[in-house]
């Protein structure tokens, strides 16, 4: 992960001084708290000893600095940092769109990647402004702070330093692998509980209808029971480390009045640099904090950040892009279907779709009927055997994607150059009537699943197509709009080469020819 | 913003407010011990300061110091452990009530993508609200008070600049969010936008891969970092003011409080020990005050989470009753209308329906004309705005769900399933059925699969049209074990018609009643009565 990240930041302009004036930045801002404590210490122990007020102006001067430059940096350190950070995520977005768009999605059902690819993405930002640059500035404030002391006193910088240590990276560490074990208990009951729910939301009124409802929801709150008990018996280790930031400090604190007071006593120690000796580490606890939060942070934006590296070095499966074909015929000659490094699916497949022919591809799930129309739309080459396949390729999938966007630019994914009367044109056969400036997403302008399936129809009427393949047409549709949906298709299609995959019997029985995989 | 705790959490999670209770015990300790703390450390360091060297008695005033931080390390755990387990609490009251209230409405309230969210993920957001938020909150509220109250009895002019001060933060703090307001949304909702479309062009890869524009589009996708980038930017350039001024405030308060009070130590005003007393005393009152705003964050999305959950919890009325549903008698539409919640447009509208026993009423009419909404009242799933649904002259609003559904057998358009086999399924409605009974009810139902197919989640694995076989075997099987009427909705869509005419044939053999919605002809034919709703 960190060679990752390193390259991210490589690839920002100027990224490693950007990281490292956020970092000095973060450094200064912590460091101002330390030092305004500790020179009010000095200040007010000095000013026990009655000297004239001249001496003490300097001092005055510098804690005010100190309690304003606090704040003033930072604010600049965030500025910078989340900048870095944004910067960074976009050289991974587009790193990660550049790969996923070289690779067929196509047929594949990577929805759930690509939601939480986008999620994953995000972490980078987490990664470094909440886990870098508060874990490397708050270690310069510890070792500035340290050296500083030993100025005065070794021994009890030392101590500081051991307590930082103990408080900052020891507990921390062990806690978050408490924690972890604590999460990695859930971990059953959690799935069961999603997997619970989801029955429960999607069969709702099935369970209900048949009185079941009652032993489901009893299951589920079986799960849940456990669920909270586990998590009330790990709520023991959440606290540590805020407990151990609090004792570290007492050490150093006590450590600091009791080493401080026998150098004092043997005139090693200026009696007024006690009180800074002893009032730093309260300031400094502080600090302490950012390690245990970047910790936390750490473990959670790690797993994100494997998950994109495994996308990002995953091998490109076919072409990715449809590519138009050369020929005019649409045909599969004793051909074996497959996907690339996978087994065959089908095998001495014949199949041929004349001009003006709708021939409907039917199976059970999972026998490659999706496989077989990404053969044919060229993005994978079949295993063995001879494709011949059209030039333009219209293809209706059942998930097609609406962009949030306007009508028209929707409807120009399917050809970029149409004109508005094109778009309308396609609108109109394809039975939809919307005005093309309407802005899809927006507040109140949702579409129904029979809208956005017509939407995508339009995108694949309005350019010039040699075969249409259509994918599941009527899937998740209610039996009107399917029927509704269904005439349209047929009058747009008429004349073209169409491949209908189903498995809607009444699709089946509207085709010209049917072919069964088995 | 609703104010500090969520009013509804408070309300209606018990174990918020004893969580409450105990953070504000927790901060009146944890104030005492900070004072003693700040009590010992001052008096050591100043006795030594007076003799030289370490004063009388010092190894109890080192143990008593080491037995205050002990103390307030043991109270800081006590506090996350508390609010830990409340979080845990209050998750799952909140998740119980969510199921119980989606089993009550489960059709048209939640989407169900968002129940399932708020059950597994959504509700996790407390975790921060109570393990982050409210503990800082409860010492907010306490420790300032005490600490500078404590001042004002020793140094006035010291707690008089904290006094003043502390107020200023939550002011700055609001009146920075209203100048800012206007602003951070318009910028907010720009770079939302900007957010949301490298999501959308994620999202629809595949389909920009059909089109050969996906590649095309990574320019695209560059040009919008860049812009997105500019108005986060610009979002945060605004929005981290707010927490400037909170540290602005917070330190530069300390620091005059530290140098008024070393001048005036000069001019012998105030003695050292107070001096110092009051500089270790001053950040302690800030301390959770800007807590609260760090965490300020955490507690927006807690909120949202409970928020979603009550939203839920809130919009499911219990319909029904406790009379036993009549064992015989008429199921009577009677002048029902209806309209989703946050819609205007009426589904239904003086809906008249009646199915007598034994007769089989087909329901047919365009799309979109609420006959589905008919049929899940028929369930009570859902009540009507206007009108009554009865059974045997009874209203369904009185009567015990349970034991009406129980003579009813019901086939959804989209039926759901659960996970295991097909045959688990259709023993869903009938128990005892055996497994020959079973076979033979999914062969009547068209099935060309065997009962032992395994259904993943969501139905995973059967088609639409599969999934309503399997349903209504299901159905055919609950009639021959006593239900009296059947529900379908479309039950013969997708399926040939000698397959349909099997079907019919099964649904007028079981001699039970039946609610029809179809369109097919051969179903129109064969009901006793064909009711035509045109919708409103």
């Amino acid at each position: 992960m960190r060679k990752l990240v390193l390259e991210l930041l490589d690839a920002v302009p100027k990224g490693r001084a950007r990281f490292a004036l956020a970092t000095f930045l973060a450094a200064a801002a912590s460091a101002s708290s330390v030092a305004l404590m500790g020179v009010s210490a000095w200040l007010i122990s000095r000013a026990a000893e009655f000297p004239p007020v001249l001496y003490l102006q300097v001092a005055a001067v510098g804690v005010r600095t100190f309690g304003i430059s606090r704040g003033a940096f930072r604010y600049v350190e965030r500025l910078v940092g989340h900048d870095l950070a944004l910067r960074m995520q976009s050289v991974l977005r587009s790193r990660t769109y550049d790969k996923l768009s070289r690779t067929t999605l196509i047929g594949r059902r990577q929805g759930d990647l690509l939601t939480r690819i986008v999620q994953d993405v995000a972490a980078v930002q987490d990664l470094v402004v909440r886990v870098a640059i508060p874990a490397l500035s708050a270690s310069l404030v510890i070792l500035g702070t340290t050296v500083m002391l030993a100025r005065f006193n070794v021994a009890s910088s030392l101590v500081l330093l051991l307590s930082a240590i103990l408080a900052g990276v020891l507990v921390p560490w062990w806690a978050q692998r408490a924690s972890l074990r604590v999460d990695r208990e859930s971990v059953a009951d959690r799935g069961a509980l999603a997997d619970g729910a989801r029955e429960l939301a999607l069969a709702g009124p099935d369970l209900l209808a048949n009185g079941a409802d009652g032993a489901a929801l009893g299951r589920l709150l079986e799960v849940d029971d456990r669920l909270r008990r586990q998590e009330q018996r790990g709520a023991w280790v959440r606290g540590v480390a805020t407990a151990a930031q609090i004792l570290a400090a007492g050490i150093a604190v006590v450590a600091a009045l009791w080493i401080g007071g026998n150098a004092v006593a043997a005139g090693d120690l200026g009696p007024r640099l006690l009180a800074v000796l002893v009032l730093t580490p309260l300031a400094l606890h502080e600090v302490f904090q950012d390690f245990a939060k970047a910790a936390q942070t750490f473990t959670r934006s790690q797993a994100a950040m494997s998950r994109v590296r495994e996308v990002l070095d995953a091998d490109p499966v076919g072409t990715g892009d449809v590519e138009p074909g050369e020929g005019v015929a649409v045909q599969l000659a004793d051909a074996t279907v497959g996907w690339p490094g996978g087994a065959p699916v089908q095998e001495g497949l014949d199949l041929i779709v004349a001009p003006g022919e709708k021939v409907a591809l039917v199976g059970p799930s999972g026998v490659g009927k999706t496989t077989v129309a990404a053969t044919l739309m060229g993005l994978i080459p079949p295993l063995a055997g001879e494709v011949e396949r059209a030039g333009r390729v219209g293809y209706l999938a059942q998930d097609a994607h609406i962009f949030a966007t306007s009508v028209a630019e929707n409807v120009r994914i399917g050809n970029k150059d149409a004109t508005d009367e094109q778009v309308a044109d396609a609108l109109r056969r394809a039975g939809l009537d919307l005005p093309l400036d309407r802005v899809i997403g927006e507040a109140g302008s949702t579409l129904s699943g029979g809208e956005r399936r017509r939407l995508a129809l339009a995108r694949v009427l309005v350019g010039e197509r040699d075969l249409l393949i259509l994918d599941e047409p009527t899937e998740h549709l209610d039996h009107d709009t399917a029927a509704a949906l269904m005439r349209d298709v047929w009058a747009a299609a008429e004349g073209l080469r169409t491949l209908v995959i189903t498995h809607d019997e009444s699709v089946a029985a509207a085709c010209d020819r049917v072919v069964e995989l088995r | 913003m609703t104010g500090p705790i969520h009013p509804r959490l408070f309300r209606r999670a018990r174990a918020t407010r004893r969580y409450l209770l105990a953070s504000v015990l927790v901060g009146i300790l944890t104030a005492v011990l900070i004072i003693l703390q700040a009590w010992l450390i001052a008096d050591g360091v100043t006795a030594t300061f007076a003799v030289g060297r370490l004063p009388q008695g010092w190894p109890v005033l080192l143990l008593a110091l080491g037995g205050v931080f002990l103390a307030r390390a043991g109270l800081g755990w006590l506090n996350s452990w508390l609010s830990h387990r409340s979080a845990a609490a209050v998750k799952s009251q909140l998740r119980r009530d969510v199921l119980a209230a989606h089993l009550a409405t489960p059709v048209g309230a939640a989407s169900s993508s968002s129940l399932i969210r708020i059950v597994t993920r959504g509700l996790d957001d407390l975790d921060g609200y109570f393990s982050k938020y409210l503990p800082q909150l409860g010492l907010a509220a306490t420790v300032p008070f005490l600490v500078g109250g404590l001042v004002l009895l020793l140094d006035w002019p010291s707690a008089f600049i904290i006094a003043f001060t502390l107020p200023l933060i939550p002011i700055f703090m609001v009146l920075i969010g209203w100048t800012t307001e206007k602003a951070t949304k318009r910028s907010f909702a720009v770079a939302d936008r900007l957010a949301n479309h490298f999501a959308d062009l994620i999202a629809g890869l595949p389909t920009l891969q059909a089109f050969a524009r996906a590649r095309a589009q990574k320019r695209g996708v560059d040009l919008n970092e860049e812009r997105y980038r500019g108005a986060t930017m610009k979002v945060l350039t605004v929005s981290f003011i707010s927490s400037l001024a909170l540290e602005l405030l917070a330190s530069l308060s300390v620091a005059v409080v530290a140098v008024t009070i070393g001048f005036r130590l000069v001019y012998g005003q105030v003695d050292f020990f107070t001096a110092l007393f009051v500089l270790i005393l001053a950040p302690e009152a800030f301390l959770p005050v800007r807590q609260v705003g760090t965490h300020f964050h955490d507690s927006v999305d807690g909120m949202a989470a409970a928020d979603a959950a009550f939203d839920i919890i809130d919009a499911a009325p219990s319909h029904g009753g406790t009379r036993p549903a009549p064992t015989g008698g008429a199921l009577r539409f009677e002048g029902v209308g209806y309209a989703y919640p946050g819609t205007d447009r009426r589904v239904l509208d003086g809906f008249r329906l009646e199915v007598a026993p034994g007769e089989v009423v087909a329901l047919s009419g365009a799309s979109g004309g609420g006959k589905s909404t008919a049929l899940a009242m028929a369930m009570g799933f859902l009540a009507p705005d206007e009108g009554r649904v009865t059974v045997d002259g009874v209203s369904l609003a009185e009567l015990d769900l349970a034991s009406w559904r129980a003579q009813v057998a019901y086939v959804a358009q989209n039926p759901g399933l659960v996970r295991g086999t097909v045959a688990d399924n259709v023993r869903l409605g009938a128990p005892d059925a055996t497994d020959e009974e079973i076979a033979a009810a999914l062969a009547t139902a068209g099935a060309d699969f065997g009962p032992g197919k395994p259904i993943a989640d969501d139905g995973e694995g059967l088609s639409a049209g599969e999934r309503r076989r399997v349903a209504l075997a299901r159905a055919l099987r609950r009639i021959r074990h006593g239900a009296r009427l059947l529900v379908l909705d479309e039950p013969t869509a997708g399926l040939d018609s000698d397959r349909e005419a099997l079907v019919i044939a099964a649904v007028r053999d079981s001699g039970a009643s039946a609610l029809i919605v179809s369109h097919r002809p051969a179903v129109l034919a064969a009901a006793d009565r064909v009711v035509e709703w045109a919708g409103v």
